[in-house]
């Protein structure tokens, strides 16, 4: 009896049962899936495997034997290469303080705050998203400056060596800011279409999100010619006689305020769409009894609207954070000197002059753990803000 | 009916806020939209270097372009990796969805996450991964057009999924039972019943990873070795500004049509929307 009992319990009871009634077998279930396994096997974990390997390995290679075909050369492995990346110091200064810390213990703490924050159960959702935003915070403490008396201080900074580090943090921050000034734009912009134009906005969301759609590398070009030297800006400024002829405002074009102007515009767009869904989920009805109890407007959105979209905006901002970080194109065209970024330093380790195959390995793999724990830990803000799509 | 609608949008928005919103959103579309115009000026620029002022109109740029055998090359190329890439990847895309809609799969939590996680991969992990993949010979394809459409094809699955997938889950699987209760196979069911109802879909799937392959650039840039596509081309030429006066023309053309080919994409995804909801 009790064995009876538990059997339609039984998975695989279950799942037989669901199979016949599709008609099909496991075979054509697990046949079916089989070329998607054997391309995301063979074309993106093997490859992933191998610059693993490469990071790891003993043996330097010369930029020729990079080059060659593999023939296990890979005879044993070392952390040496890791530890040229993330083996440096952080020194801590704040008023009063002034520590010295190896990146790795700094490290530690942002990897156990994301993790804390997805612990399940254990913390409630608000306490987790306070812990995941103390953990982007300390991304950005290597560029945080406190005003110190007359002088800004910088509360973290790195030791000399750590100079991809270095550009690591500058990179995260000049994401960071985009991505703000992404969302600050694309809020209102997103208002406006849920609330303002009746029937047709879904049409005016289309028109918003079509540029997204049409080449990236020309839509960075262009603003070559809106921000250059020559450019529309500088012309027409130098028409109206604001601009001396011979002194076009040069921190336009080949600066970090270029790449970051050039980072938001191709990605507003994009992220208008997750704040338009989330403001469309408001029932009206609300605001309207909100308003009869006596609100005025911006008390009906800071109460009501605001913690509805909260998860789409923050979305939102990851839409645009994530992938920035590793931004290559923008700050080749339009970065110059100044506006270099990581991902720039980790492709001339591979195809440009730095050409050190096994240490652009741990700079791949460095930046693809960050990007991996960032989006783990902030899944929940990103399931929302596709509609539960994935 | 539209006075209920003003009393809706008062609610929401005060009539200054709604001038004052309406501008702004104004603004923002001729910002959004004034690289692309000015791209097109530029085409028509009689002057070598993409500056102001203009120095008059002229479209021997465009004549110059469609007769550069490189470029012709690149383009080519282009068109051929997107059209494989996309067509693989919808294929693909399609069979692992029905079970993943449909089917007890072990596993599939797992599945997913491995198969969405291609989206978050910074694209220049993925290009200098399989750079070494393909040049150290591990997998012996080597450099070319093959190994930049097997890039592509990595990239575009989840995308294709993530259209398909939800699309197959919805349709009502009494439909499916029907089918074979009435003695189909299971080609016989895919191909007379749930293969109408998701035509859209897969054309919607594969527009999207022709779109996304057309313009893909960091990858291909990696391992494309010395047949560039179109994006390669370009971009090597940007880094060059005497160069891109002969680009921009066929960049205007490839605009218009990446914007045709998106919008259509879209189109044929909401009438298939309309089409599921009205059965």
């Amino acid at each position: 009896m009790a064995t009876a009992a538990q059997e339609p319990k039984a998975p695989l009871k279950r799942s037989r049962r669901e199979t016949r009634n599709d008609g099909g077998s496991a075979l054509s279930t697990y046949g079916l899936l089989a070329p998607m396994l054997i391309v995301l096997g063979l074309f993106f974990l093997a490859p992933l495997y191998y610059i693993l390997l490469f990071s790891i390995a003993l043996r330097r290679f010369s930029p020729t034997e990079a080059l060659a075909a593999l023939n296990g050369e890979l005879n044993g492995f070392t952390t040496e290469l890791w530890s040229k990346l993330v083996g440096v110091d952080v020194i801590v200064k704040l008023p009063g303080i002034d520590l010295t810390v190896p990146t790795m213990v700094v490290a530690l703490i942002f990897i156990v705050l994301l993790l804390l924050a997805v612990s399940g159960g254990r913390i409630s959702k608000d306490r987790g998203g306070w812990i995941v935003g103390i953990a982007f915070l300390l991304l950005l403490a290597p560029f945080l400056t406190l005003p110190a008396g007359n002088n800004l201080l910088r509360i973290m900074s790195l030791s000399s060596e750590g100079d991809s580090l270095r550009l690591f943090f500058k990179s995260v921050s000049m994401a960071m800011t985009s991505s703000v000034i992404a969302v600050i734009i694309a809020i209102p912009v997103a208002y406006f279409l849920a609330f303002c134009v009746g029937k047709s906005k879904y049409t005016w969301m289309l028109i918003v999100i079509a540029p997204f759609l049409t080449s990236y590398l020309l839509r960075v070009f262009a603003w070559k010619v809106i921000l250059g030297d020559q450019g529309l800006i500088n012309s027409g400024l130098m028409a109206v006689g604001l601009v001396d002829e011979a002194a076009p405002l040069t921190f336009l074009i080949y600066s970090q305020f270029t790449v970051i102007v050039v980072l938001t515009y191709a990605w507003v767009p994009f992220i208008c769409l997750p704040i338009f869904l989330s403001f469309e989920t408001i029932d009206r009805r609300l605001l309207e009894a909100a308003m009869d109890l006596g609100a005025t407007r911006w008390q009906a959105f800071r109460k009501i609207s605001l913690p509805i979209i909260a998860p789409g905006i923050v979305a939102a901002f990851l839409f645009v954070f994530i992938p920035s970080i590793g931004e290559y194109i923008t700050p080749t065209l339009v970065g110059g000197t100044q506006g270099t970024m990581y991902g720039q330093s980790l492709a001339s380790q591979f195809v440009g002059g730095a050409f050190n195959w096994q240490y652009g390995s741990v700079m791949a793999l460095f930046l693809l753990g960050v990007v991996l724990l960032l989006t783990f830990a902030t899944s929940r803000f990103l399931r929302s803000g596709a509609g539960g799509n994935l | 009916m539209a006075r209920r609608r003003n009393t809706e949008t008062f609610v929401v928005i005060s009539p200054t806020g709604k001038v004052l919103l309406t501008a702004f959103f104004a603004l923002f579309l001729v910002v959004l939209y004034l690289p692309t115009v000015l791209l097109i000026v530029f085409s028509f620029n009689a002057g070598t270097v993409a500056a102001f002022p203009l120095e008059g109109l002229t479209t021997k740029w465009y004549g110059l372009a469609l007769h550069s055998e490189s470029i012709r090359q690149a383009l080519w190329a282009s068109v051929r990796v997107a059209t494989l890439s996309a067509a693989i990847a919808t294929l693909i895309a399609l069979m692992a969805s029905y079970p993943l809609a449909r089917r007890h799969v072990r596993g599939k939590a797992v599945i997913s996450a491995l198969m969405l996680v291609p989206l978050v991969v910074p694209t220049v992990v993925l290009g200098v991964a399989l750079l070494i993949l393909f040049q150290k010979g591990v997998i012996p394809i080597g450099l070319g057009l093959i190994s930049v459409m097997i890039g592509h094809v990595v990239i575009a699955l989840p995308f294709a999924v993530l259209i398909l997938l939800p699309r197959i889950a919805s349709i009502d699987k009494r439909l499916e039972e029907a089918a074979y209760d009435l003695g189909a196979s299971g080609l016989q069911m895919f191909r007379r019943v749930m293969l109408p109802l998701i035509v859209p879909s897969i054309l919607s799937a594969f527009l999207i990873s022709f779109v996304f392959s057309i313009d893909e650039v960091v990858i291909a840039s990696f391992i494309a070795g010395d047949q560039p596509t179109y994006p390669v081309y370009l971009y090597s030429g940007l880094k060059f500004p005497e160069k891109t006066q002969t680009l921009i023309p066929v960049a205007t053309i490839m605009i218009v049509l990446s914007f045709l080919l998106a919008i259509a994409a879209e189109v044929i995804r909401r009438r298939g929307d309309r089409k599921l909801e009205g059965r």
